[in-house]
């Protein structure tokens, strides 16, 4: 090979120097190196050789794009080595949903009892009635109940299993904090379709009443009576009921859906579609769970009058008046005002010889 | 010590009182005898107990309008905790090892789930109908809250333990059972065995009267 390279064939012997010059030029900077190398051997750093296989892994790892490979296992991402998108997910679940969300609920629990002290129990301004209007039937106190106790449930184990490593296990500990998140997680699982079910029924009792009617906006615009002192009229719901409503049925919906994705990991969906399955159940349930809490507030300690319909089928004729005037005044004209000693009778509160016929009602028939 | 006292000698205790004190009801109910009824009986009584026995599953027409909720949340949670109480993969085995010493096909795993859905939302609106509805609010007892609640809890903390990873989940379990165990005897909840004998003494003293109940 050499001999094809440089022949030699037409130089003599007395030539060869002229080889052996040109081969100590070429290797002098190495020799000079390495020299330089062995003098300063303790200082410098290992020699850098690149992974053979740095490529091949960079490519498993496929930080911009899935690259779906063959494999014997038929099943959803069975091709896919690793998910870049999983690592976006935890990111974005530890450093923007977790805390974000709990601002979101602090704030919420503390724009509600900030509101309170400014603004008070909202009272009936004329006084309770000794006059009642039946408001919800058996029925739909039942079905709203049900939905109530299913969601406080999913919220409360939802929240221990979203925050719990950051704020359950500095005050519990680790092993308490593990029992607590498993049985969270096979009680979420379990009460979540239910909450589909309750979700369901009451959507079909109640969407007729939910309908926007003119006079929404008006409401809306006014503040729905919650500030300033001056009443709002409104039907049977008002603007804001209604839009609550419709925010349960929809946010509701996304929540449901996502979490049977999530519950039931069998119809194949792939670790995509269950990672923006739980992105959007974590954001639509932090949504929902905030506007519960204002729900909560408002059927409990801030509106007096509020929570007894709910209760006890009946509302007092004053409350209706001040908050459901339209709806009010079409009770007064189709004379269904009852008497609060004749709901005392049917709530077994006094001894009745004879059952009043309007119990009819109080069954929701 | 604890988990041991709940896994053997509570356990025990509790099957024991549960046993003898479904027998002691059951007979202090027979031993109370009946009436003698000294009329020619129009129909045999026992015919009309077999048949009243069986022809009360299914709700009279008026009943099943005006009760529909009652009717379906009913069947929900009886079948639903049936199914949970006898086939469950968990309880066929605890059955087998401590009871029976032989077991029986099990629900599969979706069919366990399902089961105890139905359970939770038939129970969940029995319990809120008896507290909304004026009537059967007036007519419970602290006696049925205390039987719905220990239910309501042997099935929740049941399913919390579905894991099976947690120790103290399932011991908890156990332990409220045994609690509903002791409880079970002295209480409505009896309605379990004594509906049957409710039934067929209404459907006799019906059939000998001629009467179409």
């Amino acid at each position: 090979m050499r001999r094809a390279l440089i022949p030699h064939k037409g130089y003599g012997i007395g030539d060869d120097w002229v080889f052996y010059l040109l081969i100590l030029i070429m290797l002098s900077p190495l020799l000079v190196m390495s020299t330089a190398s062995a003098e300063s051997g303790k200082n410098t750093q290992p020699i850098q050789i690149p992974n053979p296989s740095a490529d091949l892994w960079r490519e498993v790892r496929q930080r911009d794009a899935i690259a779906v490979g063959n494999s014997q296992v038929k099943s959803a991402d069975s091709g896919v080595l690793i998910n870049p998108y999983g690592d976006k997910w935890r990111n974005f679940r530890m450093t923007q949903l977790i805390p974000y969300g709990g601002y979101l609920l602090a704030g919420m629990l503390l724009l509600l009892i900030i509101f309170f002290i400014v603004r008070g129990r909202i009272k009936v301004v004329s006084g309770m009635s000794d006059k009642k209007l039946f408001r919800y039937s058996l029925y739909e106190r039942t079905i709203h109940w049900c939905l109530a106790a299913i969601f406080l449930f999913l919220a409360f184990t939802g929240l221990i299993l979203l925050f719990g490593r950051s704020l359950l296990i500095p005050i519990v500990g680790q092993e308490f904090f593990s029992l607590l998140a498993s049985a969270s997680k096979e009680g979420h699982n379990l009460f979540g379709p239910l909450f589909a079910v309750a979700l369901v029924l009451v959507f079909f009792r109640f969407v007729r009443r939910n309908i926007y009617q003119k006079g929404d906006l008006t409401w809306l615009l006014k503040g729905g009576g919650l500030i300033g002192k001056g009443h709002v009229p409104s039907n049977f719901f008002n603007m804001g009921e209604k839009s609550m409503f419709w925010m349960l049925v929809l946010v509701g919906g996304v929540i449901v859906g996502s979490g049977l994705v999530l519950v039931f990991p069998v119809f194949g969906q792939g670790r995509v579609l269950m990672e923006l399955s739980h992105v959007s159940h974590g954001i639509t349930t932090l949504v929902m769970i905030v506007v519960i809490m204002g729900h909560i507030y408002i059927g409990s300690v801030g509106m007096e009058g509020a929570l007894d319909g709910m209760t006890t089928g009946y509302c007092d004729l004053n409350w209706a008046k001040e908050h459901h005037e339209q709806w009010a005044e079409l009770c007064e004209e189709q004379n269904e005002v009852i008497m609060e000693d004749e709901v005392s009778r049917l709530q077994g509160d006094t001894k009745a010889n004879s059952m009043p016929s309007s119990l009819t009602q109080e069954t929701g028939q | 010590m604890i988990g041991e006292l709940i896994d053997g000698p509570l356990w025990y205790f509790a099957f024991g009182v549960f046993v003898l004190g479904v027998i002691y009801r059951i007979i202090s109910i027979l031993r109370a005898g009946l009436k003698k009824d000294f009329s020619r009986p129009r129909a045999e009584g026992s015919a009309g107990a077999l048949r009243t026995l069986f022809s009360r599953f299914i709700p009279r027409r008026d009943v099943a309008t005006r009760g529909r909720l009652t009717v379906i949340a009913g069947y929900l949670f009886h079948l639903g905790l049936f199914a949970l109480l006898i086939f469950a993969q968990p309880h066929v085995t605890f059955f087998s090892e401590r009871i029976t010493g032989f077991s029986w096909p099990a629900l599969p795993y979706w069919a366990f789930i399902v089961s105890a859905e139905l359970a939770f939302i038939g129970l969940l609106l029995l319990w809120l109908h008896r507290v909304l509805h004026p009537v059967t609010r007036l007519l419970s007892s602290i006696d049925d809250y205390v039987g719905i609640g220990l239910v309501f809890l042997v099935m929740l903390t049941g399913c919390l333990a579905l894991a099976q990873a947690f120790e103290p989940l399932r011991l908890l379990h156990l332990f409220l059972a045994e609690l509903l165990l002791i409880y079970f005897p002295f209480s409505n909840l009896m309605h379990a065995f004594t509906f049957a004998f409710s039934r067929a003494y209404t459907g006799a003293t019906m059939a000998r009267k001629g009467v179409n109940a």
